[in-house]
């Protein structure tokens, strides 16, 4: 279903209510990413193939999952 | 900054360091101040479960006032970072509440009660709403530590 921006639900009234839901957003988004990427690494996905998907490098992905999937024994190569 | 803190007060500075990478965390934020302090039992009548509880409820209004239910994500435990976070900016800000309002009361040291009251003065912020959120009520509970002083 497509929707127009005028159905699109509107910001919350109270501005700390729609900034207080950014925030828990981007730590919700944050969690979701770790859970993703160690779940992609077991099931085989490279690190470039990660960052493509995510929209980030290689280097990035490494940079910042590398040392806590190695702590896991989920080491990947430069495959 | 740290030199004039007691040792009571650094110990809730790596506390919370602690707390932010066991979580997962990539920075420090107030709340995990928040957190040492109630593990330390430096928040009368509040332990660290009453404050996971109050965040817990935080998030889960947060995200329910744009419309997505926390509970429709069942997302693992999260994993221990290993990067040392960073310190957020709520973090900083708290302790340097903490520094301001020891120097305006002329106390030399900076304690770990003047930490809590750094953290508990936030007028925004993930603190100050799960406090509400849990039922907490920061006004008394700043009284009771700073009866306590």
């Amino acid at each position: 279903m497509v929707r127009t921006a005028a159905e699109l639900p509107d910001p919350p009234a109270d501005p700390a209510d729609g900034l207080a839901a950014v925030v828990a957003l981007r730590r919700l988004a944050d969690r979701l990413e770790d859970a993703s990427v160690e779940h992609a690494v077991r099931q085989g996905w490279s690190l470039a193939r990660i960052g493509e998907a995510l929209g980030v490098t290689r280097q990035a992905v490494h940079k910042k999952h590398g040392k806590r999937l190695a702590a896991r024994g989920l080491e990947r190569g430069r495959d | 900054m740290f030199e004039r803190f007691t040792k009571d007060a650094r110990d809730v500075v790596g506390l919370a360091l602690e707390e932010a990478r066991a979580a997962g965390a990539p920075a420090v934020e107030a709340e995990h101040l928040l957190l040492a302090l109630a593990a330390r039992g430096d928040l009368p009548g509040v332990d660290r479960e009453d404050v996971e509880q109050a965040l817990g409820a935080g998030e889960v209004r947060a995200l329910a006032a744009v419309g997505i239910a926390r509970s429709d994500f069942d997302l693992p435990p999260a994993a221990p970072r290993r990067n040392a976070p960073r310190w957020s900016a709520s973090a900083k800000l708290a302790l340097h509440r903490a520094v301001g309002l020891a120097a305006a009361r002329h106390d030399r040291r900076i304690t770990a009660a003047h930490v809590a009251l750094g953290v508990l003065d936030a007028r925004e912020g993930t603190v100050p709403r799960a406090l509400d959120a849990g039922g907490i009520e920061r006004h008394a509970l700043w009284r009771r530590i700073d009866g306590e002083r």
